[in-house]
């Protein structure tokens, strides 16, 4: 055979070798990238449905937390910091201090026989309980995914392709160290 | 305590296993069908012109019905948002969806005095997970979540479709060595050969479609077992609590209610615990489609 066609079909086999790594790192990247988003507008989504439920709470508990009112209010507190945070980590911070709050307002409800045995309050305590693991674990799948995506650029060989993507290393978001149980009061 | 394993890596270690198991699966099912036609035919090709179509089908419809088998042989009825215990369940699930990052499957209950749990549909978009009523009068919230944390992985992982090709294969493999058997004992075999005289080679064909069957239901095991402790490991990985898991086994391993276990015999490695062999759970068997149950703990607690 023609030693300059047997070097062309050389090339032209890595060159298409190289086109098909490069087109599987592009979408790898690609499909990482949007699934970070997505599951931070999973975490967005449950903010938003945490903060509509405590109207409701606090409808409930009003008339039977009389002299409770610092509980009550660092949870309003905490609550509109959610609803003006604008960055992601902003929102992460509001959500921990609303947590924090719901856990001594939850802990305090502990003294009044009447609201525990109020149906309404158990379903929001459920309910608000299941919102914060929620969260909690679309923070996990966020960082898990941004673990994923940083992983690929940051290896060899998906580094050269992301560097002329112009893609950089994504934050993860700071989970503080809390237990998920609530804290069991006695008085 | 052994070592401690990250369980990252554990889930790694395990996948490369099973896509060696498995391909050890695709060898003895392609040598069967070269075995047929070498004995049969004394040519591989029209096997090979059999042996796929029957196999495929075969996969498609055990596949196709998968899911309403399954459920009807539980008799499972979706779970009941009226009820708390049910209410909970229902938040569990979602909440491992999205730790799994999976849309979240619809949830079944199983009337049932037994502690266990199974998951079953042909895609993760369209999956079920099903818990009996003894789990969720039995187990604690950290518990039920680690059960339905080795649920999700079994859907994420695509162990559902795995289980159903691979009991697929092993019927057919075990189909066509009856076929051989039946035609070696009639006499149809061997046309056209008389004069090649390579005897030795018939007989290693022939040994080897007799062993086939034994050989792909020991691998099809072997396969349903690794994806046991897969779907443990990545269960704990979503929890991050392989303690809850670890917990809830210890609990099905000593709880012993009265009463005949309800389910289809085929499904029983997409439960959590064997449901159907309880006493088998202190030492492993090679017949045994989950792991024992010490080992599993042994194993998520060096996590």
């Amino acid at each position: 055979m023609d030693p300059l066609l047997l070097i062309a079909i050389i090339v032209i086999i890595f060159v298409a070798i190289f086109a098909l790594i490069y087109w599987g790192f592009y979408n790898k990247i690609i499909r990482t990238e949007n699934r970070i988003d997505n599951s931070w507008s999973q975490i967005d989504v449950q903010l938003k449905r945490r903060a509509d439920l405590i109207p409701n709470l606090m409808e409930t508990v009003r008339g039977y937390m009389k002299h409770e009112r610092e509980v009550l209010e660092n949870v309003t507190k905490a609550r509109s910091a959610i609803m003006s945070a604008k960055t992601p980590q902003e929102n992460i911070d509001a959500d921990n201090m609303l947590t924090g709050a719901l856990k001594s307002l939850f802990a305090v409800s502990e003294n009044y026989p009447d609201l525990k045995a109020n149906q309404n309050f158990l379903n929001l305590q459920d309910e608000l309980t299941h919102t914060e693991d929620k969260i909690a674990y679309s923070r996990q799948h966020y960082n898990d995914s941004v673990l994923a995506y940083n992983n690929t650029i940051e290896t060899f060989p998906g580094i050269w392709f992301a560097k002329r993507m112009s893609r950089k290393t994504r934050e993860m978001l700071q989970i503080p160290e809390a237990s998920k149980e609530l804290p069991k009061v006695s008085f | 305590m052994g070592k401690r394993i990250l369980v990252e890596d554990q889930i790694r270690k395990n996948k490369q296993l099973t896509v060696l198991i498995c391909a050890f699966m695709v060898l003895l099912f392609m040598g069967v069908i070269f075995a047929f036609g070498y004995i049969y035919f004394n040519n591989i090709y029209i096997a090979l012109a059999f042996g796929l179509p029957i196999a495929l089908v075969y996969v498609g419809i055990t596949y196709s019905f998968s899911v309403q088998t399954v459920l009807s042989a539980a008799k499972a009825r979706p779970a009941n948002h009226k009820v708390r215990e049910e209410k909970l369940l229902i938040y569990k699930v979602e909440e491992m969806a999205i730790a799994a990052g999976l849309p979240t499957p619809k949830v079944y209950v199983q009337e049932s005095e037994n502690i266990n749990a199974f998951a079953t549909g042909k895609k993760p978009e369209k999956s079920v997970i099903c818990v009996t009523t003894g789990a969720l009068h039995k187990l604690k919230t950290d518990e039920l979540e680690g059960v339905i944390g080795h649920e999700m992985s079994h859907i994420k992982n695509h162990d559902i479709l795995i289980a159903t090709v691979t009991i697929a294969v092993v019927g057919t493999i075990a189909l066509i060595s009856e076929i051989l058997f039946y035609s070696l004992f009639w006499g149809g075999a061997g046309r056209g050969r008389k004069n090649e005289g390579n005897a030795i080679l018939l007989v290693i064909a022939i040994l080897f479609v007799i062993l086939a069957p034994i050989f792909s239901r020991l691998t099809y095991l072997m396969i349903s077992r690794r994806r046991e402790y897969l779907a443990d490991s990545n269960g704990a990985y979503l929890t991050r609590n392989p303690e809850g898991l670890a917990k809830a086994l210890e609990k099905i391993k000593t709880d012993h209610p009265k009463g005949k276990p309800r389910g289809s015999k085929t499904v029983a490695p997409l439960y959590i615990a064997n449901p159907f062999k309880r006493s088998a759970s202190s030492k492993g068997s090679i017949w045994a489609t989950h792991p024992p149950i010490d080992e599993r703990i042994r194993r998520l607690r060096s996590m």
